[in-house]
């Protein structure tokens, strides 16, 4: 066991050490400390506010943590060089949740703007690559549409395609299925295991839901109040014993203090008396 | 105490302000060659001929009518006066000289701070809330290039323009009052404009115009990248930069022409 976690942190493409991040008084991020191996898929679980989304910013260099240090790919993102960063961006492909496309362009050339503004490949080779990716994310005759007019799980792959025009080595999908009604958002699970299974790239996934998290996850990681409380393989994951895991798990809600008449009557006598 | 910390905040915001819009002036600046024509990129290019078409032809029927009517107003409003003198032709010369130095670039950088600054931060602030921008920091493409280049060089290019379109909208104006109300020609009319006008005027009114065109173009981008939260914070940065840019368009106006009045650039002789 403890063979196989060091040798992971080894092939660890992302690694994040000891990250720390707080807005004034809050602590958003708590000393996180998370690797994502090569080839795997890595799924961030996290109720709402439990610090997902910063985390998510600070593994693409959007934000500077306070403390702490993420290295992608042997070169760590907090203190390199802003040429340095691009060159890192460049092998990381985002799809972010409200699929971020440009809505004066259309599909196509949403697809092909990474490639136009930063190769030096001819138009027509261009358009062979933004056909290949239209096709792997089956949207071939949605090509020449613009985003105003697709449906939600069309945008998302749109940008699932977009993401994965410069062919990365990382992608990272922040809340592929929110919004998404069952069916179409099952589909998306099926892209994220096809795109892993054809061309071996590692996948991080920012999600809250349990069911395609544990259809698609190799290991599942969960952010609680800035902490990353388990990193597992999502078979142990889902025997966890962490209250929270569990209260996760089977979709309880958090117990409400129950405040009855009595109660406030209690609190005034008890200022009444602090008061003498 | 609670005054004065209210004033110390406030003081605080401005000044932060003031040091955005410097940090994202001169960057614009850097960016600027990159949407130039046969230098730069040609998509920056073309996505700045599209600003232009925007910003600034699609403004010129609006700030062409305001200066007619404003035009119109200075010509009515200075001839029921000089009637007393018997100063009539002095109208020439007062809505020559006011639309050339102030009132030609003032009007449009108002039309064009009404509709333009609006247009930039609803874009802005849209992108921000679709992380549209952040999706270009990710890719690599620098949202300053992709975006604000192409926009400052189409307003530092169309708002001069409108400007001299606009003056001569106002200048017509006067000449439509004065054939009308005294039958004055074409012909004399212009001949009194070419005047009163100076050279310098001329070039205080189209330096004026691109420190307005600036302003406009800079405050809009501003409250657009500020935008937090959902689509009505978007709402409320579109107030804003409108509210902003039109306050410090004339704020900007007072401090060129007080200059301009104690340089003693401003005397007729």
């Amino acid at each position: 066991m403890m063979n196989r976690v060091t040798e992971k942190t080894e092939n660890a493409v992302i690694s994040v050490r000891g990250v720390s991040m707080s807005y004034g008084e809050t602590r958003v991020l708590d000393q996180v400390n998370l690797d994502v191996c090569r080839g795997e898929i890595l799924v961030l679980l996290g109720g709402s506010g439990s610090g997902k989304t910063t985390l998510l910013k600070h593994l693409l260099g959007l934000a500077k943590p306070d403390t702490g240090s993420i290295t992608i790919g042997g070169v760590d993102i907090t203190c390199c060089s802003p040429s340095e960063l691009a060159k890192v961006r460049r092998r990381i492909g985002v799809a972010f949740q409200a699929a971020a496309l440009f809505n004066s362009l259309s599909v196509e050339d949403n697809i092909a703007l990474p490639l136009r503004e930063l190769t030096r490949l001819a138009d027509s080779t261009i358009k062979l690559v933004v056909w290949m990716k239209l096709l792997a994310v089956g949207l071939s005759d949605a090509g020449s549409l613009y985003p105003t007019e697709l449906s939600g799980g069309m945008r998302k792959r749109a940008a699932v395609a977009r993401a994965m025009a410069l062919d990365p080595e990382i992608l990272i999908l922040d809340e592929p299925s929110a919004g998404l009604d069952p069916i179409v958002s099952a589909g998306l699970d099926e892209l994220i295991l096809f795109l892993k299974r054809s061309f071996g790239i590692t996948i991080l996934v920012v999600t809250h839901e349990m069911d395609s998290a544990f259809h698609i996850a190799d290991r599942v990681a969960m952010l609680y109040q800035g902490r990353l409380i388990a990193v597992d393989k999502k078979e142990q994951f889902i025997r966890n014993a962490h209250p929270r895991i569990r209260q996760f798990i089977d979709r309880q809600a958090d117990t409400m203090p129950r405040v009855g008449a009595g109660d406030f009557i209690e609190a005034y006598l008890g200022e009444t008396t602090n008061d003498k | 105490m609670s005054f004065l910390e209210q004033v110390g905040r406030a003081s605080i915001v401005r000044v932060e302000d003031a040091g955005a819009l410097t940090i994202q002036f001169v960057s614009a600046l850097r960016k600027i060659p990159r949407a130039l024509p046969i230098v730069g990129s040609r998509r920056r290019w073309r996505s700045a001929v599209g600003q232009m078409l925007a910003i600034g032809a699609s403004a010129l029927p609006m700030s062409g009518a305001m200066s007619l009517c404003t035009g119109f107003i200075l010509a009515l409003q200075s001839a029921s006066e000089l009637r007393r003198f018997g100063a009539l032709q002095y109208v020439v010369d007062l809505v020559a000289i006011g639309f050339t130095r102030e009132l030609g670039p003032l009007i449009t950088a108002l039309s064009v701070s009404g509709r333009s600054a609006s247009a930039i931060s609803a874009e802005i602030g849209t992108m921000v809330v679709t992380e549209e921008i952040d999706a270009l920091r990710v890719m690599g493409l620098d949202p300053v290039e992709f975006t604000l280049a192409p926009k400052y060089l189409a307003a530092l290019v169309t708002v001069p323009c409108l400007t001299i379109l606009s003056t001569l909208c106002g200048i017509v104006a006067g000449y439509l009052f004065l054939a009308f109300s005294m039958d004055m020609s074409f012909r004399i009319y212009f001949q009194a404009v070419a005047e009163a006008v100076l050279l310098r005027d001329v070039v205080f009114m189209l330096l004026k115009s691109l420190v307005f065109a600036t302003i406009i173009v800079h405050v809009g981008f501003l409250q657009g990248v500020r935008v937090h939260g959902g689509p009505e914070a978007v709402g409320h940065s579109t107030t804003a930069a409108v509210v902003k840019s039109t306050f410090l368009v004339l704020f900007a106006d007072l401090i060129a022409t007080a200059v301009f009045y104690f340089m003693g650039w401003s005397s007729v002789q």
